[in-house]
């Protein structure tokens, strides 16, 4: 359900999010005081919020403008995921702490929470810090997790071991470095898609793997991989690939039943193995 | 015995593991090595649509499936009509009954097309030479020296050649020389005052003085830029281009396949009511040979380079055969065609094997049963560019087997010579590769051609089948707008994922 929120969320949000004019947005107008005339536009928005009595949205507003969230940000929030109004400023205040635990600093952690409000809905404070202490651990600092889950904000929901696949992969066969790999939203694809689009470059000549003691400097002419990974089916086969459809779908069917194969073979060699 | 305290003292290994660039760097092995030469070659004859080739090759392909006319046929069609397959026969009336509709409009449009794969191959061949000479002399340029032109090593390794080949080859070799030696005295006339030998100290040592032909150390070293030169573009032939009159797909032949697009696969063939299997499966683009060499009923053919065996089959399936004879060169293989006719022909026994179906083991260049036979099929080897991309075994792309590689071209048009010879007046062959490379198709087919006028005096006429080749364009992807000279080409093309398969028919004058 997680995921399908987000993928939603992210269709309407991408296309006018960059991430400058939203830092901008929220910091230009200073709205400190929640007028009627705002809840009036956030019910239109979202229908769902009529049920609410001004005293509800007083108290929200203001147990937000505590922690430093000014009244822009909350409406966002609040017309992106309507049931945190129903909740107590207790647990409100709590998921913040949670997310505050996290130490992405202030202002990068307010313009995560307004882009996914649904990330509010965090609960379990011992998951979500194994989580981003996994994600530092493997992308090195505290602002590339936050990268990572500005662009990909699925991985809340993703079990670790499917996330290691998915950065193994793309740091040992397609030896892609952590700058690149946060500015994608690689890691909301599943594995077996991006695997599929990674060998389907290698098979055109597209793309070569960097050399392991390649000069870091010298540009690759690989495709980037926000261009491979961010990019729906058709205008991956025709504007990255410059092949056609049909093309790419016949080769995705073959590929997954070829690496079927490949599976069944070695399943089969590793059973013969053992009986010797 | 292991006690615990001990496992827990054990050290933990800081420097195992395989952790160093040079070990986890990966080892280029021989379809690599395919692959980069691939990539070179046919990337400057194809340009853009190499890639998409590239990647159709490198990925499974697809397969047709040969109904077996001699087990339990209308369950066989039926089963694999109801996995959805299509009977070719069927897709070929189609395409009649569309054709006559539609008028001949598209048919001819590009019979003038303008070869100029000819160009490319001139421009990769001297790109090559020069690469060659850029990697023996490396600071050649920074010098300022002037490289040397060419380094004709063809001259002494050539031993392998045909007589015929090696006379002419001596009389241009000895004609360049006298050019260069005459050109190079009008030339270098400031000539180099300390080399100069007074005659006072006597001339005697000029006598024994022998240019150098060859580097120390190497020897065995064999340019690459000679695979290309087997590309000739001279034509002193009489070369007659006719399109083929008529085409007949033959009756009781049933083949099914997918339609483009679908990937599905066929069932595994399975035992009949007669002991032999249901369907044979086989690359789709190979059933192309057999079918244009038009197998009449009561003729002699035979097959020059028959294992593993799929279009000899397919050839007696059609019913038409008088006399079958499968040559190939090795045992093994042929061994492994026997294995194939035994399961797939009834009563193989007592009514094929050797009274229909003849099998000789010879080298198809050594045949000398002249002017008997009506129909031959060759499907020459070739570095059949799908296989040595994706095994590692058996493959030609090996370093140790460069000078083999290379001369292929002149094992094909040995083969394709003698084939001529076997030939009746008038009986015809389909020369038959699986490789995209120009110099295998066409450049071998002229080589030959220019081989048998000179020496035996015969002529040839090639059949333009480019009208027939139309009606398949539902089932493969032809090489179009077609850039190639005597003969029709299925590329590789993911959606129908058959071929490379090249071939040409050509007709011996009476």
């Amino acid at each position: 359900m997680w995921r399908v929120l987000f993928k939603a969320q992210k269709v309407q949000q991408l296309k006018s999010l960059n991430l400058r004019q939203l830092a901008a947005k929220a910091t230009a107008p200073k709205l400190l005081q929640l007028e009627q005339i705002h809840i009036e536009e956030a019910v239109k928005m979202e229908p769902a919020l009529a049920i609410y009595t001004p005293e509800i949205w007083r108290r929200a507003h203001e147990t937000f403008q505590n922690h430093g969230l000014e009244t822009m940000s909350f409406l966002r929030i609040v017309t992106g995921n309507p049931n945190i109004l129903k909740r107590t400023p207790d647990r409100i205040i709590n998921t913040l702490e949670i997310w505050r635990a996290c130490q992405f600093g202030e202002t990068l952690l307010h313009l995560l929470l307004t882009k996914y409000p649904e990330l509010l809905d965090v609960t379990d404070a011992h998951q979500l810090l194994t989580l981003s202490s996994y994600l530092k651990s493997r992308l090195s600092t505290n602002k590339n997790v936050w990268k990572v889950l500005m662009n990909s904000p699925d991985l809340m929901a993703q079990p670790e071991n499917l996330i290691e696949e998915k950065l193994n992969y793309m740091f040992d066969i397609m030896r892609i470095e952590v700058p690149e790999i946060v500015k994608s939203s690689a890691l909301s694809l599943p594995f077996e898609d991006l695997r599929c689009r990674h060998i389907f470059l290698v098979r055109l000549g597209l793309f070569k793997p960097r050399p392991l003691k390649a000069d870091p400097d010298e540009p690759t002419t690989n495709h980037r991989l926000y261009q491979i990974t961010d990019t729906s089916e058709k205008s991956f086969a025709t504007k990255i690939c410059r092949v056609t459809l049909p093309e790419y779908e016949a080769f995705k069917e073959l590929l997954a039943r070829e690496l079927e194969r490949k599976s069944r073979k070695t399943e089969a060699q590793d059973e013969f193995s053992d009986e010797d | 015995m292991l006690k615990i305290r001990n496992i827990c003292l054990l050290q933990r290994r800081w420097k195992s593991g395989k952790r160093r660039w040079n070990v986890l760097q990966h080892k280029r092995n021989n379809c690599d090595r395919a692959l980069e030469t691939f990539d070179y070659f046919y990337g400057s004859v194809y340009g853009g649509r190499w890639k998409n080739m590239r990647a159709a090759l490198l990925t499974e392909h697809k397969y047709v499936a040969m109904v077996n006319n001699f087990g339990d046929t209308e369950q066989t069609c039926s089963m694999l009509e109801l996995d959805g397959a299509i009977n070719i026969k069927s897709l070929i009336r189609l395409a009649i009954e569309r054709e006559e509709i539609g008028i001949e409009s598209n048919i001819l449009h590009n019979r003038h097309a303008h070869y100029d794969i000819d160009d490319k191959l001139e421009s990769l061949l001297r790109k090559q030479q020069e690469r060659e000479v850029a990697a023996i002399y490396p600071t050649a340029a920074e010098d300022g020296h002037e490289p040397p032109k060419q380094l004709s090593y063809d001259r002494k390794n050539s031993d392998i050649d045909t007589k015929g080949q090696k006379d002419s080859e001596k009389e241009s070799s000895s004609l360049e020389f006298t050019q260069s030696l005459t050109k190079a005295l009008e030339q270098d006339v400031q000539v180099d005052e300390s080399r100069i030998v007074d005659p006072q100290f006597g001339t005697g040592g000029l006598y024994e003085y022998v240019p150098a032909d060859s580097i120390k150390g190497m020897q065995d070293w064999v340019a690459e830029s000679e695979h290309y030169k087997y590309y000739q573009t001279s034509t002193d032939f009489p070369l007659i281009i006719e399109p083929e009159a008529i085409f007949q797909y033959p009756e009781h032949l049933a083949i099914y396949t997918y339609e483009m697009g679908n990937c599905a696969e066929f069932k595994p063939p399975r035992q009949c009511l007669t002991g032999v299997l249901s369907h044979f499966l086989m690359d789709g683009a190979s059933v192309l040979p057999p079918l244009f060499l038009q197998v009449q009923p009561g003729e002699r053919v035979l097959d020059a380079c028959a294992a593993p065996g799929g279009k000899s089959l397919l050839m007696l399936q059609t019913l038409h055969l008088d006399q079958l004879v499968c040559n190939d060169v090795q045992e093994s293989r042929l061994n492994k065609l026997r294995r194939v006719m035994q399961e797939y022909l009834f009563d193989y026994k007592q009514r094929w094997a050797s009274k229909r179906l003849i099998f000789s083991q010879s080298d198809a260049r050594n045949l000398d049963e002249y002017n008997s036979y009506d129909k031959i099929l060759v499907d020459v080897p070739c570095t059949t560019d799908r296989h040595v991309l994706l095994h590692q075994d058996n493959n030609i792309f090996k370093p140790t087997r460069i000078k083999e590689r290379l001369r292929i071209p002149e094992l094909q048009a040995g083969i394709l010579a003698n084939c001529l010879r076997l030939l009746k007046p008038g009986g015809s062959l389909v020369y038959s590769t699986c490789s995209l490379s120009p110099v295998q198709n066409d450049g071998v087919i002229h080589m030959a051609l220019q081989k048998v006028f000179n020496e035996y005096g015969i002529t040839a006429r090639i059949k333009d089948l480019s009208q027939h080749t139309a009606l398949f364009s539902d089932i493969y992807r032809f090489e179009q707008p077609k850039g190639l000279k005597y003969g029709q080409m299925v590329l590789p093309y993911l959606p129908a994922n058959f071929g490379p398969m090249y071939f040409s028919k050509i007709t011996r004058n009476t």
